[in-house]
């Protein structure tokens, strides 16, 4: 039983820090934010050439080979900072197609690794459930593949090489990689709540390469998808309760720090509470991802305490900061808007709930 | 990062789990159905303690030189967790938080008369702190202790001093500076035979268990029964606290319930012939409870963790209080709503689910979220200590 990070997982926490810390005060978050899409370019490089990139890529692919729990080390510093990068949807998805695309995508991962090329993956569709078996529909002809059906939020797809989509096969679900560019993909940019570019994205008989037809892989992607999400929500939550410990220490009403007053210094005891079981649930499904265990329960319940927490937190945080907490000026209004995103994002708490229960139900019944 | 028990932990944890099914026998069982025995002190109890102590795992987590085997805090809760699931009444304050102070601040003769009979199992000590005026604010307790040559002598009422009706001492705080401005600084450990004159109990029953007022009327013990430094007091009793809370939330009995509950869930038909558990509603409070536990087995392992490093954050230690104590009282209200009805039926009734044990547990719920340092304290800890936030003055 250890619970410490490594010498090199805290070197990546300290160089994220360093890169991240330095490009997202305030100012430099607002000149992005009037840009048309919410990506910081330069950052981007900057964490490239810091080989953050290629933190959990292997060594052939011009990575580091640390692995996926220290890759959420770094996606836990993007959601401290709500930096405009989209760690998530690129980094995520590498791991992926390297995992099961194999040499064929040597030179495509060598240049996510280089901050060149960027990829995503598509996992809600618009009427059906995260964990279900998707709609979209995947048929085999002579020349190969060919998908069609409909992806909601599809992070950042018009800057993409490739984009990872589940879809249903005669034989099953199974795992594809889809070029967003092609013709037969139609791509309408969606506003969402953290103001991330996401897109509806449809599909009418797009060449696909299959990556994987094997069931446990479209769950271990969604599985590390998910665990990706609460990794973040963890930054996200963690820099909420802060800001609002400090700012009640500061601000006055009646004479005395308003965080003197014990319903006070209690909401945000009771985010500290939410925020160390998020993080130690999270943490606990990112090292099973990480050996390469069954991870889904503990994924589902990250998931389940990313809902709670990101909707309490940011609540709780809003309420002691008063107006001062929703303004635009002052930063706490960022990760409320993020907090709000992750929630929804790869399955709220009712729904994970439900696949979580269901799971139970067939480990007890014989 | 690695979140696993090393093979030597889990060796422990299988020994210790397959040494106390000997230990809860029916007979015991059977025992614990008197109400006066629930909290051990029957004579089945007795046995069963002593040939713990016999067997050498009283000492666990005791330095060598008494004759322990220095086991670090993660054993110490991987034997907790066993213990506690197995449903024995292990007199833990006893063993672990009361014993050790003894150990090391006790006169020779506590060592030599009370510390080594503890060892053997032979000895329950009740604790004797809280008052009719003094629960949280417990320094301000007024039960009088006053030199009179050699001796003491004890004036005053305790509260809530559970097992006093059969423990054979009373860890006792007691003033012995009155100057009200001393607080803390006025307070003083004894050790009080149970068979001392002028000492009494009534019993107080309360929604789930027995426990008792203790009297103690113009009694008179030797100053060897003193336990550290006169006026010192206050140091050993928040030492003793400390310890004792992480024991408080430990993970392995609650989870035992859920299992339990699972299985009889998928276990009980209804009357259209499917499974209760195929029901959307049971899947979903089970699935809260395997949530909950998720987050709560990581706490205390997290916390067992830290304090065989050397590294417990006092912040970290009340969050697992408030979390714990509040998630069990959550915990049997959700398995309790999937037995529905039947979860108010009593052990032994017609009909209990699990023996009752759930209809129970809940009942005795609230007493961690306002005992063991109630929960608005350690949530005020955890806004300063954990978040820098000022406090009120107090
Ligand atoms: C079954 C049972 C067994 C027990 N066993 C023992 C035992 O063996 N030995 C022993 O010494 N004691 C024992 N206790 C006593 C227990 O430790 C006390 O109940 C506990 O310390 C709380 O004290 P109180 O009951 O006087 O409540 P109070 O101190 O009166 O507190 C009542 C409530 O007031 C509020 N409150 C108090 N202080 C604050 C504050 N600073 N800020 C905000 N809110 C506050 C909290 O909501 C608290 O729950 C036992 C109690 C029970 C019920």
């Amino acid at each position: 039983m250890d619970f410490s990070y490594t010498e090199e997982q805290q070197d990546v926490i300290k160089l994220a820090q360093q890169i991240l810390g330095d490009q997202t005060e305030p100012a430099a978050l607002k000149l992005i934010e009037e840009q048309r899409h919410r990506f910081d370019e330069k950052l981007w490089q900057d964490l490239a050439a810091s080989g953050l990139l290629g933190v959990a890529l292997s060594e052939a692919n011009g990575g580091m080979a640390f692995g996926f729990e220290t890759l959420c080390l770094l996606i836990e510093e993007v959601g401290r900072t709500v930096a405009p990068v989209p760690v998530i949807p690129v980094l995520v998805s590498a791991l992926f197609l390297e995992q099961l695309g194999g040499e064929a995508f040597a030179s495509t991962l060598a240049d996510v690794a280089t901050g060149k090329t960027l990829l995503s993956s598509a996992i809600s569709e618009p009427g059906a459930e995260v964990r279900e078996t998707p709609t979209t529909r995947a048929v085999a002809d002579e020349e190969g593949w060919r998908l069609w059906g409909t992806k909601t939020c599809v992070p950042i797809a018009e800057h993409c090489a490739g984009v990872l989509v589940a879809a249903q096969t005669q034989g099953g679900v199974a795992l594809f990689l889809v070029d967003p560019t092609t013709d037969t993909v139609t791509l309408q940019r969606q506003h969402v709540t953290c103001s991330e570019s996401q897109y509806l994205m449809e599909l009418e008989g797009t060449a696909a390469t299959l990556l994987s037809d094997v069931a446990a892989d479209v769950t271990a992607w969604l599985d590390a998808l998910t665990v990706a999400y609460a990794t973040m929500a963890v930054g996200v939550c963690d820099r909420m309760m802060r800001m609002s410990a400090s700012y009640t220490s500061e601000r006055q009403q009646f004479g005395v720090p308003v965080a003197t007053f014990q319903a006070v210094g209690h909401r945000v005891a009771d985010c500290f509470i939410d925020v160390e079981c998020l993080r130690l649930v999270t943490q606990q499904a990112a090292s099973l991802i990480d050996q390469g265990l069954p991870a889904t329960d503990a994924a589902l319940s990250a998931k389940i305490w990313t809902g709670d927490a990101t909707h309490r937190v940011s609540q709780a945080s809003q309420h002691v900061h008063g107006g001062i907490g929703v303004d635009r000026d002052y930063p706490l209004f960022r990760y409320c808007l993020w907090a709000r995103q992750l929630e929804l994002s790869a399955g709220s708490s009712a729904e994970m709930t439900a696949c979580l229960g269901k799971r139970i139900e067939s480990q007890f019944s014989s | 990062m690695k979140i696993e028990f090393t093979d030597t932990q889990k060796a422990l944890q299988t020994e210790v789990r397959e040494y106390m099914r000997d230990i809860v026998t029916d007979d015991l069982r059977e025992e614990m159905k008197n109400p006066e025995y629930f909290e051990g002190g029957g004579p089945v109890f007795r046995e069963k303690f002593a040939r713990m102590g016999r067997d050498g795992w009283i000492a666990l987590s005791w330095p060598s030189a008494l004759g322990g085997r220095e086991a670090t805090p993660m054993e110490q809760y991987i034997f907790t967790e066993e213990v506690m699931a197995s449903g024995f009444p292990y007199p833990f304050l006893t063993t672990d938080a009361v014993g050790p102070v003894l150990a090391e601040h006790g006169s020779a003769s506590i060592r030599d008369e009370v510390v080594k009979t503890i060892l053997q199992g032979e000895t329950v000590v009740a604790i004797g702190y809280s008052e009719p005026g003094a629960g949280t604010d417990l320094a301000s307790l007024t039960t009088r202790a006053k030199r009179d040559g050699d001796d003491w002598v004890i004036n005053g009422q305790k509260m809530w001093t559970s097992l006093a009706n059969f423990a054979d001492y009373i860890w006792l705080a007691a003033r012995t500076d009155p100057d009200e401005s001393k607080k803390h600084k006025g307070l003083t450990m004894f050790l009080i035979p149970a068979d001392t004159p002028g000492f009494s109990h009534t019993p107080v029953w309360t929604l789930g268990v027995r426990t008792n007022a203790t009297y103690y009327e113009n009694l008179r013990i030797p100053d060897r029964y003193r336990v550290g430094e006169v006026n010192r007091g206050w140091k050993l009793i928040t030492g003793q606290l400390n310890r004792e809370r992480l024991s408080l939330v430990n993970h392995g009995p609650v989870e035992a319930l859920y299992r339990r509950t699972a299985q009889w869930a998928a276990e009980t038909a209804l009357s259209d012939g499917s499974m209760l558990i195929s029901r959307p509603w049971v899947q979903h409070n089970l699935a809260r409870v395997k949530v909950g536990l998720d987050a709560l087995r990581m706490m205390c392992l997290k916390q067992a963790w830290a304090m065989t490093e050397g590294a417990l954050g006092m912040a970290e230690a009340s969050a697992a209080k408030v979390y714990g104590t509040e998630f069990f009282v959550e915990l049997y209200r959700l398995l309790l709503e999937i037995m529905g009805q039947s979860g108010v039926i009593c052990a032994d009734s017609p009909g209990a689910v699990l023996q009752g044990d759930i209809e129970h547990r809940y009942r005795v719920g609230s007493i961690l979220t306002f005992g063991g340092g109630c929960n608005e304290i350690q949530r005020d800890i955890i806004s300063a200590a954990g978040l820098w936030m000022p406090r009120a003055e107090r």
